[in-house]
């Protein structure tokens, strides 16, 4: 009983604290990292590996030094080794003055200050630190028995370039996207934002993977608050291995139960600068083309990218169909149930005698034809998802039609509920953001169960229930309705509800701490 | 320590305020005041204003503690603690009394089939959840006053085809007295508001500025809200005329019931029930509050098990009322006999000892200062 109880609470109750999960069994080689610099031991400890390369070479200065070169086969730019590092060293200098000086005490310092040419040298005494830089793709060139060694970054592997994101298309704006490559995403960012300002804080997670990731933020606008707790909690987390975002979502996210996004993400670098320069901060993971955006609150997983392209009026519009889509999403079928079940005087009576004509023959109640129909729309998206994309497509429309058409000829359903149950997915399909598209779908289940036994009371607090919720929700301390509630008129007038033009967007978004103006609109 | 800012406080107050009252208010002063009634809603919730001054001095000489503590401090442990015992019984019955009245107004008008009891559990659910999430949360509750006043206009304003303005006159035709007495009669509900405000003064900003908003805070709130009430008054009694206004105890539902939108939408009021389903759950929220509060402060219980118990507690005197007339008279007692008294009271009387004992410590440093100087 007690190993159950226990089981249960791992796998419910979040841990407080350091987040230590699936922490790594300690290796034979983990004391070694401590011990000094050797080329031979990291020979031993990588050798297993067939991908590591050792190139053994000897360096002929003043004396003959025995070398090796150690690098992961397929993420070295093999061409730049030979060519800037290997033929220089063994070919080019043969005879060189300065070559002719070398010997085992100083062929370190030498080799930096004036053999090899290259931006990405630098000198390392740790054997952990060897260890992750072949690993992360550079090259080490141990000397001898020497327990320093020279670390070259001649990082080089297959990657996907840069390409327009497939989550965020729009039509008028840039095209480029985020890629798998950590670097190439932050010459991204950095070619949006060209100023000094912009910080960008290196880390590792991951004890087996060492995942690199960046923190980034614009000094002076992000709130000093809130970038401290994104390093405190991205520290604090322990465990093996980080493979993408998703991960570090679910550890740094301020509550884990609710079903509602607490952390945006993006894969386009004009949204992460633009909300860079409203404060909050990023944070970009290697190996995967979403970025994560802290801190997050409702109403901007409504708003897109295009909002800002557009004209000021048809981004409102825009804006006004999304908000009424996402609501008519939540609560439409729920509203259809209550009616139809419990309140049909709120109907006039032509409209009454229409829908009960409809209705006629449909052996089921309103709550089961509803929740069959949504649960066959779930199971059409899923598949959907997971077919290759024309079939998906097919499958979604196809599947939608017949099975609709022929529910309704079988006398099944009502025409009316397959009516409500199209527009409840269309509209859902108006929410612009994954995330919160999945948290209404759930949320659409308890509400119709709550109006197919209570009525719009059910309706009422199972509404009342999820307000309470977003009410009591927090993104790095900042209030999850915000500027909702708390109120922040200026906010819910210039960036919200309605996008204000550019011209009267003078200050940046009361979300956070930061209220300076904005000298040139959002940027 | 968690904080709600002035504006918070302001509509939360509102929210509060209007909760309950907009559903019988026009029976009751109507009741007493003819069909001139409806003038007596503002002076009556004006009543508040001289309260809400008082309670905002007290906060100012006291921050963060709230009346109850100020009463410890002010009039001795003991007379503090029977006043703290009276206060938890006062609030918590009042709440009781409240959730009662929810699965009876849902009962009567929606949904005569339904137990009493899922109407009572769905309330104190919420309830719970809202206390339990904190008195920040509450605060946010602002979000849900601007949906109870647009509502309260919509089923005023549909209802302006069905005035028969003949319904009004002649005005003022007993003279002042019918208003006075009304005003008495609205007076309870301002008392109410005052006992949330004993308990939430401990959370509210104590600076020389955000003190001037808070004051002029209790100024909107009594406005506001009197001024909606008012026109809630008016309406049913331009539309139903004096007799039947007083008769139908729940007559803004009646109101909704009527209403027909170009032969699409027809009777709102179940629509219009969830609205005012929101504002009973905040108003019986803050009396919940209020209740733990005087737990705490009183005997030191605190916690989720306490907060458990007062849930109970609540459910059973939901429970011990079951229909209408009985429960409206009960709380119209409460209301009367309970609140009116105790803060008409209290408060003062607080006000005033703290004035003297101000005065007296002025008095006991005058000559110190002079012999110094």
């Amino acid at each position: 009983m007690g190993s159950w109880l226990k089981m249960i609470k791992e796998l419910t109750i979040r841990p407080k604290g350091d987040k230590q999960i699936r922490k790594s069994p300690s290796y034979s080689f983990d004391e070694e990292l401590n011990k000094p610099l050797s080329g031979q031991t990291i020979k031993e400890i990588l050798s297993k590996s067939s991908d590591v390369v050792f190139r053994e070479f000897f360096l002929q200065g003043k004396e003959r030094i025995p070398c090796i070169l150690a690098a992961v086969d397929g993420l070295v730019d093999k061409n730049l080794l030979d060519q800037f590092i290997l033929k220089p060293l063994m070919v080019d200098l043969a005879g060189h003055p300065e070559l002719a000086q070398v010997t085992l005490l100083n062929v370190v310092d030498k080799t930096l200050q004036s053999l090899l040419p290259g931006l990405e040298i630098k000198k390392i005494s740790k054997m952990g630190d060897a260890i992750d830089a072949i690993l992360s793709g550079d090259s080490v060139i141990f000397f001898g028995n020497l327990t320093e060694a020279i670390v070259i970054g001649a990082r080089g592997w297959e990657s996907r370039g840069v390409a327009e994101p497939i989550t965020e298309s729009i039509v008028k704006g840039p095209r480029e996207g985020f890629s798998e490559t950590l670097r190439t995403n932050t010459s991204l960012l950095r070619r949006k934002i060209k100023h000094p300002s912009l910080r960008i804080i290196s880390l590792k997670l991951g004890e087996m993977t060492n995942t690199d990731l960046v923190v980034t933020y614009i000094e002076k606008i992000a709130s000093p608050d809130i970038v401290s707790e994104v390093l405190r909690r991205l520290s604090s987390i322990k465990m093996d291995g980080m493979l993408g975002n998703g991960y570090i979502e679910e550890m740094i996210e301020d509550n884990p139960y609710s079903p509602f996004p607490q952390i945006s993400f993006t894969e386009r670098p004009d949204v992460l600068a633009g909300k860079l320069l409203e404060g909050k901060v990023g944070i970009i993971c290697d190996g995967t083309p979403i970025v994560l955006v802290v801190p997050a609150v409702l109403t901007q997983f409504l708003n897109v990218n295009e909002d800002y392209y557009q004209r000021a009026m048809v981004a409102i519009l825009s804006r006004f169909v999304r908000y009424v889509g996402a609501f008519v999403a939540i609560v439409a079928p729920s509203v259809y149930i209550a009616v139809t079940t419990f309140h049909q005087e709120i109907i006039p009576t032509d409209l009454l005698m229409s829908i009960s004509a409809g209705r006629e023959g449909v052996p089921f109640p309103a709550l089961l034809e509803a929740l069959t129909m949504t649960i066959t729309l779930e199971i059409l998206q899923e598949a959907g998802l997971r077919l290759p994309k024309p079939i998906g497509q097919t499958i979604g429309i196809v599947g939608a039609l017949i099975i609709g058409e022929a529910a309704v000829t079988a006398g099944l359903v009502s025409p009316l509920m397959v009516i409500i149950i199209g527009l409840t997915a269309v509209s859902s399909y108006a929410i612009p953001t994954f995330d919160l598209s999945l948290a209404v779908r759930l949320m659409r289940f308890p509400l119709m169960i709550l109006a197919g036994i209570l009525g719009f009371f059910g309706v009422a607090v199972g509404l009342y229930a999820i307000l309470i919720h977003l009410l009591s929700l927090r993104s790095f301390g900042v209030p999850y309705l915000s500027p909702i509630a708390p109120l922040r008129i200026r906010a819910l007038l210039q960036d919200t509800f309605v996008r204000a033009p550019w011209w009267a967007l003078k200050r940046r978004p009361q979300l956070m701490d930061v209220e300076e103006p904005r000298p040139n609109g959002k940027g | 320590m968690e904080r709600i800012s002035p504006h918070q406080f302001m509509t939360l107050g509102a929210a509060v305020l209007l909760g309950t009252t907009f559903l019988p208010v026009a029976s009751i002063v109507t009741g007493v005041g003819g069909r001139d009634g409806w003038m007596s809603v503002l002076p009556g919730f004006a009543v508040g204003i001289p309260y809400g001054l008082m309670v905002f001095s007290l906060l100012e000489q006291y921050p963060q503690k709230n009346l109850l503590t100020i009463s410890e401090t002010l009039l001795g442990k003991w007379i503090g603690k029977i006043i703290g015992t009276i206060f938890i019984l006062i609030t918590g019955y009042l709440g009781g009394l409240l959730l009662g009245q929810v699965g009876d107004i849902y009962q009567v008008s929606t949904m005569p089939v339904t137990p009493l009891g899922v109407f009572y559990l769905g309330g104190l659910l919420l309830v719970f959840y809202l206390v339990n999430s904190g008195i920040e949360v509450l605060g946010f509750s602002e979000v849900v006053f601007p949906l109870i006043v647009i509502a309260l206009l919509l089923n005023i304003g549909l209802s302006i085809p069905r005035i028969e303005q003949g319904e009004l006159l002649p005005i003022l035709s007993e003279g002042f007295k019918p208003i006075f007495i009304g005003a008495f009669k609205v007076t309870p509900f301002v008392m109410t508001y005052m006992l949330f405000l004993a308990g939430i003064i401990a959370f509210l900003p104590t600076g020389k500025q955000e003190l001037r908003q808070l004051k002029t805070g209790v100024w909107r709130t009594v406005f506001l809200v009197g001024i909606l009430d008012t026109l809630v008054v008016l309406i049913q009694m331009l539309v139903f005329g004096p007799a039947e206004t007083i008769r139908v105890v729940y007559g803004l539902l009646v109101l909704g019931k009527m209403v027909e939108v170009s032969r699409t939408v027809a009777g709102v009021e179940s629509i219009f029930l969830g609205v005012w389903f929101g504002a009973a759950v905040l108003k019986i929220s803050s009396l919940f509050f209020a209740a733990i509060w005087g737990l705490e402060t009183v005997f030191g219980l605190k916690g989720l098990k306490w907060n458990l118990a007062m849930g109970v507690a609540f459910l059973g005197i939901a429970f011990r009322f079951i229909r209408g007339p009985s429960l409206i008279m009960e709380i119209g007692l409460v209301d009367e006999y309970l609140i009116v008294p105790f803060i008409s009271l209290w408060v003062p009387i607080l006000w005033g000892v703290s004035l003297w004992k101000k005065g007296a410590s002025v008095r006991r440093m005058r000559p110190q200062s002079g012999g110094q100087g």
